[in-house]
């Protein structure tokens, strides 16, 4: 493989693992809950600065980790105890609900921190060569990092006690709960492991790509296309999912330009609505 | 102005609101366009903060006209259409008589087209030249007023043989970059591609992968906002930043702040303003501004403080005409001229001669490293 062929599969092979962790959390509170959160880039948004929070006050970077799933995890549980759950079986009303928290935490972050850019300091971008090309060191780690998560969800989704629970809950609720699964605990928690993802996501994230409040949108409309795509609810489709959107997006851009990459995920997004709403690996 | 008299003015500002009285009867209502929302709405406070320091500064010298300035502000964020029924509740329905906009081409159209010369209009961001309705007075940096100098002095300084141009796909990125080329070729250098990128683009991978492969040494940075911070970023991830250099015409301090001092080695900024100029006029001005709104004063920068120069065109141009008629302020603003804050400032075309300086980045930000004077806009509107 010379080196350009390289550079390439690296770029995509990067766009799909960014475009999985940013993804994952929504797929979890639309798969298992039914939920679409709209809010969900938003706390993609708040991992970010949750970095620039730690960097402000001179703690290591690393430390933005536990700030974030913190701060994430009590958002996450209040927004699912006193918004979602009266709602739960109204999926439109949720939409709204989560579109006006997504305003919501937008402003709250503009009130805190201000409109303006912000920049994570940190060498970690910095540059690895090899092979003849030049790849940051950060965005190999991230790949890596990206398929370690998937594959150990996937797995445990299969293998374990809890798993096996969720998809009870996911496929006969009632019936679940008539076997004694606390769904509404259930719920609870799928909930928050889904905006704790994507705060996660957020921190991971930071030092490449650009900070203000706005960003959230950016996140979630992505996302949504991977589910458009993928369907709900299983790993498979959501996989699919991703390597569709994400792919083709890489690929055409890097052949046509962007413009013609965009225009493809939504041309591809239409066409999935249309002729197979349930998309790639259909539950039902 | 020297930095004495400027500071002097300032205190005095506070002496006159007191003292009202000695204006004439009526105010002279301003209407200021602003970006109050949307994705420019992160300028809305500095350009707020600076159209009333220059208010506040021309009513301590006795105002326009003998008249006291009273600014009034209108969201220039929105859609054109918006924009224009917000400047027409301040034009109509507030009995504004002047209007200095800092927003984008888009709603200058629909002002320009909303007004039709019946009063005077001050557009003062930097932009992509071509504006030559009556009655509008252009103070922005034009692309022949930031490039022509500025290209052929980085040939001489850092000679690079092969440009590469990425731009956001608008008129202002496409007529900045169309410039460009003229002012590259000329130096010998040769433009080895270009691109333009929708605003909605937030991966620049394939970019700098054709930057790569096409083996450019310089960069010319047409994006905008957060497409340039993206891009920036990326760029330096990806160790471009040793082997070719960057300038952008729109790279800003709050951009900058968004790409960070250790991805932007090699990267020039050309443009009328930086907020750490250090010629007398502008040290007097940061100070006053900080005097002024205190520690947590939104940063200066160059699309805000050029609010500042509009109203500093506004009180020039009156003075010559006497007057606030369109037909006498057309007749008499060429030549117009003031000392400011970018230094000395004069219309020509309804456009300005300006200084132009080109920064690069250290450690704490941007570093002027080259003053071009009194260049000229390159704009030829018929009078």
């Amino acid at each position: 493989m010379d080196a350009g062929t390289l550079l390439h599969a690296l770029n995509v092979a990067y766009a799909l693992a960014t475009l999985a962790l940013t993804t994952l959390g929504l797929a979890v509170v639309f798969g298992l809950l039914g939920v679409m959160n709209m809010a969900h880039g938003e706390f993609v948004m708040i991992g970010t600065y949750a970095v620039v929070t730690v960097q402000q006050w001179g703690w290591p970077l690393a430390t933005a980790f536990p700030l974030a799933l913190l701060t994430c995890a009590a958002l996450g549980y209040a927004v699912e105890r006193w918004l979602i759950r009266p709602l739960y079986q109204r999926p439109f009303d949720t939409l709204l609900a989560t579109w006006a928290l997504a305003m919501l935490l937008r402003k709250l972050v503009e009130a805190v921190y201000g409109k303006g850019y912000r920049n994570v300091e940190s060498d970690l971008g910095a540059p690895l060569s090899f092979w003849g090309t030049q790849y940051p060191a950060y965005r190999l780690a991230l790949i890596v990092l990206a398929i370690v998560l998937m594959v150990g969800l996937a797995l445990w989704y299969r293998r374990s006690a809890a798993g096996l629970r969720v998809r009870a809950m996911t496929g006969n609720p009632v019936l679940a709960q008539a076997l004694g699964i606390d769904t509404r605990r259930l719920a609870s928690q799928a909930f928050v492991v889904g905006v704790v993802l994507a705060g996660a996501a957020g921190v991971l994230l930071a030092p490449l790509v650009r900070i203000e409040p706005g960003i959230g949108i950016d996140y979630l409309l992505d996302a949504f296309f991977v589910l458009v795509v993928g369907g709900l609810g299983t790993l498979g489709g959501f996989a699919g999912g991703v390597g569709v959107i994400g792919g083709s997006q890489a690929v055409v851009s890097s052949l046509f330009g962007q413009t013609s990459g965009y225009a493809v995920v939504l041309i591809l997004a239409i066409l999935f609505l249309w002729l197979k709403p349930d998309g790639l690996f259909a539950r039902r | 102005m020297d930095r004495r008299s400027f500071l002097q003015s300032t205190a005095a500002a506070t002496a006159l609101v007191a003292a009202r009285h000695a204006f004439a009867a009526d105010a002279l209502k301003v209407a200021v366009m602003i970006p109050q929302s949307g994705p420019a709405g992160l300028f809305g406070p500095s350009t707020q903060a600076c159209a009333e320091l220059a208010a506040e500064t021309i009513n301590a010298r006795g105002g326009i006209l003998g008249r006291r300035i009273e600014p009034m502000f209108g969201d220039a964020g929105l859609a054109p259409a918006e924009a224009s029924q917000a400047a027409l509740r301040l034009w109509k329905g507030a009995g504004a008589q002047v209007v200095l906009g800092m927003h984008d081409s888009a709603v200058r159209g629909a002002l320009v087209g909303l007004f039709k010369a019946q009063l005077p209009y001050f557009y003062t961001p930097v932009y992509e030249g071509g504006e030559c309705a009556r009655g509008t007075y252009v103070n922005g940096e034009t692309p022949q007023q930031q490039l022509a100098p500025v290209i052929p002095w980085i040939a001489a300084e850092r000679k690079p043989k092969k440009w590469y141009m990425i731009g956001n796909d608008y008129v202002w990125g496409r007529s900045t970059n169309a410039a460009a080329k003229g002012f590259i070729e000329k130096t010998g250098a040769q433009v080895v591609g270009d691109e333009y990128l929708p605003f909605t683009a937030d991966n620049f991978d394939s970019s700098l992968a054709r930057i790569r492969d096409s083996g450019a040494d310089a960069v010319l940075v047409s994006l905008v906002g957060g497409a340039s911070v993206t891009f920036n970023k990326a760029f330096a991830s990806f160790g471009l930043t040793e082997k070719a250099l960057r300038l952008g015409t729109l790279i800003e301090e709050n951009t900058l702040a968004g790409i960070g001092a250790a991805n932007a080695r090699n990267l020039y900024s050309s443009a009328g303003y930086f907020a750490n100029i250090a010629t007398p006029a502008a040290q007097a001005f940061a100070e006053a501004y900080a005097k002024r709104f205190g520690a947590q004063a939104p940063a200066l920068n160059g699309l805000a403080e050029s609010a500042y120069e509009g109203f500093l065109m506004l009180e020039a141009v009156a003075k010559k005409a006497g007057s606030l008629d369109v037909a006498k302020l057309d007749a008499a603003c060429e030549g117009a001229s003031y000392k400011g804050p970018r230094g000395s400032v004069t219309m020509r075309a309804r456009h300005v001669e300006q200084d132009i300086y080109v920064a690069d980045v250290g450690d704490k930000g941007f570093r002027v490293v080259k003053t071009f004077p009194h260049v000229a806009s390159g704009q030829i509107c018929k009078a």
